[in-house]
């Protein structure tokens, strides 16, 4: 059941109840309905109208865009930023100054170049405000980025009412370079229109665009028509409502979306195209595939695991309430327009050779999903908390892909190699540990394999962590109850970290203060674990005997890292004996000492793998005389490298 | 000339008849291979002794314990590298200095004393040190076309309206960079022959000689090393796919298998060389016989040696 928070006033929702009763019957000879529950499910503060024509000669779009914006702040509004993204694909923008800021190796080419231009400004009732746009930079200032523009209207618009914008825009398209852009025949037209900044907070959030940070915008409707060449296939957020073909060659689609806050579309004649269901809590689901035709031996398993995915989602979190989804798989060249997520729509990611047992087809697609809900409609600030969607979604992906395939291969099985999903978002984090904080924005981390390596890796590995304080099953709980209640609004960090709290009837913020919001390393060592004849003292002492020599056993367990965290340790003894010991872990180092008459087996932290944010698992366990066929193994490994190599120099002679 | 099975086999007969130096290079490879890996079985027991996190390696292969391992700076993984690199170069100077004692033990056909041929190895060592600064010479241009190859590649993997263009590109380059490099071989080995068959001190010129006898035959010459290389080839690959059948329970058969490879590796090394050294002796026994008479001329004082 559906859960709309903000709808208090019962007489409020009359009217949506009448249209709620009339839908189904108006909905047999309306146009396909984006939602299968009766809306709004969202304050829909933006409804979009865009009439668009693509040139697919010259990588053009001419359109206008009017935009009704509802001022729900609660005070007037005369100062509208919009996001012209487009623009941010130019040798002077912050994102190319940070894209070559993190790779000194880079360098411009002009066919990445993009922009998006506005050729007319007008505002229903007030005039043509187009001479008053003026671009800001509100986060670095620098006055060669035009990816914000901003309006001050003459008459301010009152609580409570409306505005009509009608913007009359030109983009360039570049070859993709992120995200968005052409290759050869295809198009993806994503951050392509005029877009309003969102009043969040008690202050409007338009960030500039930058090299590692994504979107934020409100929700509302959508209705697009696109015209471009009759042998295109077309996909699009929302749901296709129309198809008209012009006589000049040329198609008009129109797309309807609802409860969405953003909007994108693909085209290319190369598309083919699979559908499929999924019946959810919510009704029937249509899976739309658009895959290259390269990659049709490959249209089962992405059907197949969006399907896995989001039975998983719907058992786990919540419905997903919209009539399609559809999946865009983009051609060879074209990766950096793959593995992103737009409402309702995704791109997925694979080539031509992809074998089963390397899960990243169903990795990329299972992960993008996933942002249908911790960014589609959990619509966390992108650039500010990056980590409640991508940290989340790569958390959920840990769940979802290990339940499919199992632990510690759900990533990689294949041919004698495996990798778990847990494993590699743990690698991650570890390749960045102590750089920045989660809770840094998006563009202020160190680098883009900072913000990785923190955002996704350290945000799923401190949430399974998270499962050994309060459980998986409650941290699931929690995830759903984060959901249902937070689903179609923008909700902020402690938003998250209150919800886990309330629902796991714990304070936790022992834990998050130095996991979110610090830098801190967790790492528990077995510093020294030995047994003792407890008659040392004495001179030429009986031969030892089984069961009846007596022994102290000293285990020191070491905190080496700041993070403090209470930790297990598994003490084994040669008769049999298995002793369970819990430490709070604060002190620097702890003694378990036993008088036994048996010696010391093994000692073993953290002995059910569960503190992933542990960084070095290979000094959690002491065993005497353990098996010695791991490192066996890599010693093999090095031999064979080094003969090879050793056989390669030696052609020489 | 043809090169006649008859070449394979007696190239062959001579590898096994004076196959102590087959073992002996087999043998030095190893021991320098224990070598390379003592720093790291020392690095592992300190790090990770026999944690439970090295069962992670016993049965199958967990690539993110060996990421977390090798990403370690504790774990120094790799901190015994620049020592097998060394080993390694150690073994392409043992290689250079043996050379000349096996094939002259070829071009003989008879067992060498150990003075004889630590008397031949010495002999032609600087020799083969000058031919080996002329091939990474000659590896230069080869390598500016590898990477040319690999930047058009790039390009086709990105730019090609077909996705597989790129693959078969660069696996058709691949194999041609391939080809080069064994006819390159071929040549350089030649080179060596007739040095030993010549004695001859000149490196340029034994280069160029052996250039113009392997341009000169190089069909028969190139079938010959193509035909073993492939042996080679095909039992590396038999050996992959049993590597990855044995599983991790297995590491001592895994190691023999590969000591077996190993050995049949640089026992077909020594095949090649054979054979050429087999192929000159026709070629030479066939010049002499269609060499024409020469007609007297009158008695000169001789020449200086050139």
């Amino acid at each position: 059941m559906l859960h709309t928070p903000r709808r208090k006033n019962p007489l409020r929702a009359l009217p949506v109840l009448i249209v709620s009763l009339a839908a189904p019957a108006l909905a047999q000879n309306a146009a396909p309905s984006a939602l299968l529950v009766p809306g709004p499910l969202s304050q829909r503060v933006v409804a979009y109208q865009i009439d668009a024509r693509l040139d697919t000669e010259k990588k053009t779009i001419d359109a206008i865009e009017t935009l009704t914006y509802h001022n729900l702040t609660g005070q007037p509004q005369d100062t509208f930023p919009f996001h012209l993204y487009l623009n941010a694909f130019q040798p002077k923008s912050t994102f190319m100054r940070e894209v070559r800021t993190g790779n000194a190796e880079f360098q411009w080419e002009d066919k990445y170049r993009a922009s998006e231009e506005i050729k007319s400004f007008e505002v229903a009732g007030q005039g043509d405000l187009t001479a008053q746009l003026h671009f800001i930079s509100p986060d670095d200032a620098n006055p060669d980025d035009r990816t914000v523009v901003q309006v001050k209207l003459p008459r301010p618009l009152a609580p409570g009412d409306s505005v009509q914008f009608k913007i009359a825009f030109h983009d360039q398209m570049g070859q993709v370079f992120a995200r968005t852009g052409y290759k050869r025949d295809f198009f993806m037209g994503a951050q392509w229109f005029p877009k309003v900044g969102v009043w969040w907070q008690g202050a409007w959030n338009c960030h500039q665009f930058h090299d590692d940070t994504e979107f934020f915008a409100d929700f509302g409707t959508f209705d697009v028509r696109l015209t471009l060449p009759q042998n295109e296939v077309v996909g699009a957020s929302g749901v296709e409502v129309a198809s008209v073909n012009n006589s000049d060659g040329t198609k008009t689609v129109t797309f309807h979306g609802e409860d969405i806050h953003d909007f994108a579309w693909t085209a290319d004649p190369e598309f083919r195209v699979a559908e499929d269901y999924f019946n959810g809590s919510a009704g029937r689901v249509k899976i739309r595939l658009l895959i290259q035709s390269s990659h049709a031996d490959q249209t089962a398993r992405h059907l197949r695991i969006v399907q896995e995915t989001m039975r998983r989602f719907n058992d786990w979190y919540g419905p997903y309430p919209y009539a399609q989804i559809t999946v865009v798989d983009p051609p060879h060249g074209a990766l950096r327009a793959g593995g992103m997520e737009y409402p309702t729509l995704f791109t997925a990611d694979t080539t031509w050779w992809m074998p089963e047992g390397i899960h990243f087809v169903e990795f990329v697609a299972e992960h993008e999903f996933g942002h249908q809900y911790w960014y589609g409609m959990v619509a966390t600030n992108e650039f500010e908390n990056a980590w409640l969607d991508e940290g989340i979604n790569s958390y959920s992906e840990t769940k979802v892909l290990d339940d499919i395939y199992g632990p510690d291969r759900s990533m990689i099985d294949y041919w004698g190699v495996t990798l778990g999903e847990p494993g590699y978002q743990r690698l991650s984090y570890l390749s960045a540990a102590d750089r920045d904080p989660i809770a840094r924005f998006g563009y202020q981390y160190l680098n883009s394999g900072s913000y990785g390596g923190i955002t996704y890796g350290k945000t799923a590995t401190v949430l399974l962590t998270l499962e050994k304080i309060i459980g998986e099953d409650t941290l699931r709980r929690a995830l759903r109850t984060y959901f249902m209640r937070y689903r179609f609004t923008h909700p902020t960090q402690e938003d998250f970290l209150k919800t886990i709290e309330e629902v796991s009837g714990q304070n936790l913020r022992w834990y998050f203060d130095p996991a979110v919001y610090g830098t801190a390393i967790l790492d528990y060592e077995i510093l020294s674990a030995a047994s003792d004849r407890s008659d040392w003292y004495v001179k030429n002492p009986p031969k030892a005997k089984d069961g009846e020599t007596l022994y102290r056993t000293n285990v020191v367990v070491h905190r080496k890292g700041d993070f403090i965290f209470p930790v297990d340790v598994v003490i084994k003894f040669d008769n049999g004996e298995i002793v369970r010991e819990h430490w709070d872990g604060r002190d620097r180092w702890v003694r378990f000492s036993y008088d036994r008459k048996a010696k010391l087996v093994s000692a073993q932290l953290d002995p059910d793998r569960a503190i992933w944010l542990d960084r070095n698992f290979f000094n959690n366990s002491y065993v005497k005389d353990g098996p010695p066929e791991g490192q066996h193994k890599l010693v093999h490994y090095w031999q064979v490298w080094y003969e090879f190599l050793s056989q390669m120099l030696a052609w020489l002679a | 000339m043809d090169a006649s099975p008859g070449i394979l086999i007696e190239g062959a007969r001579r590898v096994w008849r004076y196959q102590r130096v087959l073992w002996w290079i087999f043998v030095v490879n190893l021991v320098l291979a224990i070598f390379s890996s003592l720093p790291l079985v020392a690095r592992l027991s300190r790090f990770a002794g026999n944690g439970f996190e090295m069962e992670r390696f016993a049965k199958g292969f967990d690539l993110a314990s060996f990421l977390a391992l090798i990403g370690n700076p504790e774990a120094a993984f790799f901190g015994g590298a620049t020592s097998s690199f060394v080993l390694a170069f150690l073994f392409l100077l043992f290689m250079l200095f043996v050379t000349g004692g096996f094939l002259e033990a070829y071009r003989q056909d008879r067992k060498l004393s150990a003075a004889e041929f630590f008397h031949y190895s010495g002999a032609f060592f600087w020799r083969w040190v000058r031919l080996l600064i002329f091939l990474l010479i000659v590896l230069v241009p080869i390598s500016l076309a590898a990477s040319a190859l690999d930047n058009w590649d790039l390009k086709l993997w990105s730019d090609a309206p077909q996705e597989k263009l790129g693959f078969w590109v660069m696996l058709c380059g691949l194999l041609l960079l391939l080809l080069v490099l064994m006819a390159v071989r071929l040549w350089f080995d030649m080179a060596q022959v007739r040095a030993v068959a010549e004695q001859e001190f000149a490196m340029r010129k034994t280069l160029f000689r052996a250039f113009r006898l392997t341009w000169n035959n190089f069909a028969s010459l190139f079938w010959l090393y193509f035909r073993i290389s492939f042996l080679a080839w095909f039992v590396l690959i038999f050996w992959l796919a049993l590597w990855l059948h044995l599983s991790g329970a297995h590491m001592g058969r895994k190691f023999l298998a590969f000591q077996i490879v190993l050995l049949w590796w640089i026992g077909t090394r020594l095949w090649q060389r054979a054979s050429e050294t087999v192929w000159y002796e026709r070629w030479t026994e066939t010049q002499a016989v269609v060499a024409p008479v020469p007609a007297p001329v009158p008695a000169v004082p001789a020449l200086p040696a050139i």
